[in-house]
């Protein structure tokens, strides 16, 4: 039933956990950052997919629920990421994370 | 049996008596301003127990022998089979026999005298309350010792006779000096008491588990009581481990009799007053050790190393303290000496055998000695000074002293018919007959023979310093007078026993309190020659003190010469007392210091290398806290990249390694 090859799909999922571990690595701008996250995460929610329809009627639908929650989470996640997003903002007058570096040693 | 022998059931008030005035003393006296009451009541209370000793003393006249009273027991250990057979029992009880009678006699005589002469002498001193408490204390911690039916109750006696000792010498703690010599009387006769506690262990240990020894009851850590109560010249097993139970006894008996070389102390201890030197540190405490040395050899018996070292340790110290009081200047510090010396002769006597000679000597000595040390204190009294070069024509103006004084001198010399002429020619004498056995004493006899020479020069040399001559030599010393009646009639009393006491043995009742010693105690056959010997080494001493220092001379040694050199030794005390101090000081400071390097450097330096460290190495890592959400994504990612690194290369020896699939 499937249109695409497992190590494509693979690839697909790995190539995007490397773009998103890229931009979480490079990016300064919160935004993007969050940005960077979301594509990490849609690269393991990807994996729950492709390996649910693998496995068929054996696995059930544990794949695509694990999936969905993930979803709803990464949701979540950007709300409260864009109400920091927000805050820091109104602070600070830059969302550059660099500059908001006051927590440390 | 006689009528006193009830009083062997009073026995145990002797010590109750002095513990309640104890209590009476030390707890109400402070409430009383001037504080007389305080003294008349622990007079009056030691009376009572002179009473009471007096009546026991009877009692074992007419009936000698050993009787229990009043044991109760403390301890209780079962037996086991094997190990321990007959288990022990450890009891506080109260063992009347002839030398604790004898002892009792001595003790309580001596203290009531004191005290009653102490209420003039110390009338101007303040803490008169805590004086006369603490003199209460030291006759109850001397008539609970001699009473004592077993060594561990002997010494915990021993113990509070040595702190009471420490508190009087320490009676003037607001003087530097009082209070050093406090500390050095607890201190030095501490390691003696130390050797005594191991040797009670040994004995402990051999008859305890043995459950028999000669004089004591089977089964039980406890002198004999009953038939057979003394062992004349037993001696007791001749095992190694013995023998230096009977060595830790010496000890014991050296550090509170001050016998060298724990000897320091007593000199010292007369900074307290002159009324506890005369009890404490001349008639009674101090003759503790000898007591100590007389039971252990009736009951246990010593080996013949023993014996010898006991020999060797008396007779030298008889002759050593001896030179040291020859030059001394101070009144009180010879007779110190002497004491120290009059002590070794009775530790010589016990030691070759001839235990109740020794106590004996004991006897007459604690009534001369504190007769001594009384009319010594009566001089200090009235011209308040115990510099011997400072007085001078004294009999004039303290007739009744001076002449105490020299009754008390004729007495310590040997003067023949005096007390201390039967008692020391008896020690003499009765050596002197073993010497064909034991010629190993030969040396020891010679020194104590030497020292009858040597005592009747400074006894006299003293006498004649203070009481010879027209007058003061200091003219600035007040007038003198002879005190009042509290102090008179001691002195009378103790003159009279000074003189009679020796005889009192002549009569058969009296000599029961001795068992063995023999009626009459001296010119037995051969001793004659020995006594002829002995009193004209005492007349060559008056005459050399009379040579010198008579009619009010004072003998000048010129500088430079060997006899100054001498004389600055022996004002030293041959450099022991700075040779302890050095030892005190210097070598305990180095070993001090020494631990004190290891301490801060080797044990704290790792510590703190470990503290340094571990500081060093969290600076650096903290570091890593940067504060930018980047970086710790990044250690995050590293940490996932790692990780999955070592899953790649592991895996596969892990497997292994484990077997599974």
């Amino acid at each position: 039933m499937s249109a695409f090859s497992p190590a494509g799909l693979l690839a697909l999922s790995g190539a995007l956990l490397s773009i998103g571990l890229f931009g979480i690595l490079t990016r300064r701008n919160f935004i993007l950052l969050l940005i960077s996250i979301e594509i990490a995460i849609n690269a393991a929610v990807l994996n729950f997919v492709y390996f649910a329809a693998f496995a068929g009627a054996t696995g059930g639908l544990t794949g695509q629920a694990i999936a969905v929650v993930v979803i709803g989470l990464a949701a979540t996640e950007v709300a409260v990421g864009l109400a920091i997003v927000l805050a820091l903002n109104r602070l600070r007058g830059s969302i550059n994370v660099a500059e908001a570096a006051t927590l440390k040693f | 049996m006689s009528g006193f022998d009830v009083a062997f059931g009073w026995a145990w008030l002797i010590p109750t008596l002095t513990a309640v005035a104890f209590v009476i003393v030390g707890v109400g006296g402070r409430r009383m301003a001037r504080l007389e009451w305080g003294g008349w009541v622990a007079v009056a209370f030691s009376f009572a127990a002179m009473v009471v000793g007096i009546l026991v003393a009877i009692g074992e006249m007419l009936a000698p022998g050993s009787y229990t009273d009043s044991s109760v027991t403390w301890i209780s250990i079962p037996g086991s089979p094997g190990t321990f057979p007959n288990g022990v029992q450890l009891d506080i009880g109260i063992l009347v026999d002839p030398i604790s009678a004898l002892m009792l006699l001595v003790v309580t005589v001596v203290g009531f005298l004191v005290l009653l002469y102490s209420i003039e002498y110390m009338h101007h001193d303040s803490g008169l309350a805590r004086y006369y408490a603490e003199l209460s204390l030291f006759l109850t911690a001397m008539t609970g010792l001699v009473l004592s039916d077993n060594l561990l109750e002997f010494f915990l006696f021993w113990e509070l006779v040595g702190v009471c000792s420490y508190f009087l010498i320490g009676f003037y703690y607001e003087k530097p000096s009082a209070a050093s010599a406090a500390k050095e009387a607890f201190l030095v006769t501490r390691v003696g008491d130390v050797l005594f506690l191991l040797g009670i262990f040994i004995y402990f240990a051999v008859y305890a588990t043995s459950g028999s020894a000669p004089g004591w009851a089977a089964g039980g850590f406890k002198f004999t009581n009953g038939s057979a109560p003394f062992l004349a010249g037993a001696m007791g097993g001749n095992t190694p481990l013995l023998t230096v139970a009977g060595l830790m006894m010496l000890g014991g008996a050296a550090g509170k009799s001050a016998q060298f070389p724990l000897h320091v102390w007593l000199p010292d201890a007369m900074e307290g007053p002159t009324t506890v030197s005369a009890l404490i540190h001349a008639a009674t405490m101090v003759a503790a050790g000898v007591y100590l040395l007389a039971v252990v050899s009736l009951f246990l018996g010593f080996t013949p190393t023993d014996q010898l070292a006991i020999v060797a340790v008396g007779g030298f110290t008889t002759f050593f303290a001896a030179t040291m009081a020859v030059v001394n200047p101070d009144i009180k510090r010879v007779i110190a000496y002497s004491t120290i010396s009059q002590l070794g002769y009775m530790v010589f006597a016990v030691g070759a055998g001839f235990t109740m000679v020794g106590l004996y000597h004991l006897f007459t000595h604690a009534f001369f000695k504190a007769l001594l040390f009384l009319a010594a204190g009566s001089v200090i009294h009235a011209v308040g000074t115990q510099d011997l070069f400072k007085m001078g024509g004294l009999r004039k103006t303290m007739p009744l002293t001076a002449a105490a004084f020299a009754i008390g001198a004729l007495s310590l010399s040997g003067f023949p018919g005096s007390s201390g002429f039967f008692s020391k020619d008896d020690i003499l004498g009765s050596v002197y007959a073993t010497l064909g056995t034991h010629p190993q004493y030969w040396p020891f006899f010679l020194l104590a023979l030497l020292t009858v020479f040597l005592t009747a020069y400074y006894i006299f040399r003293a006498w004649f310093l203070a009481f010879g001559g027209d007058g003061p030599r200091d003219a600035t010393l007040p007038h003198a007078h002879e005190p009042g009646w509290t102090m008179r009639l001691p002195l009378v009393v103790l003159s009279a026993l000074a003189i009679g006491a020796g005889a009192l043995v002549f009569d058969p009742a009296f000599a029961s309190l001795l068992p063995g010693i023999g009626v009459p105690p001296t010119f037995r056959g051969a001793d004659l020659a020995l006594s002829a010997v002995s009193v004209g080494l005492v007349a060559c001493g008056f005459g050399l003190a009379y040579s010198f220092w008579g009619g009010g001379r004072v003998f000048e040694l010129s500088e430079s010469t060997w006899a100054a050199r001498v004389r600055a030794l022996l004002l030293h005390r041959y450099y022991f007392k700075a040779g302890y101090d050095w030892i005190g000081l210097r070598a305990t400071y180095t070993v001090a210091r020494a631990a004190d390097f290891v301490e801060r450097y080797v044990i704290d330096g790792t510590v703190r290398g470990f503290e340094r460290l571990f500081a060093g190495l969290s600076d650096g890592l903290r570091r890593v806290q940067t504060g930018v959400v980047s970086d710790y994504a990044a250690y995050v990612v590293g940490g996932l990249v790692g990780f999955l690194l070592l899953l790649v290369f592991l895996a596969p020896w892990l497997l292994q390694t484990v077997g599974g699939g």
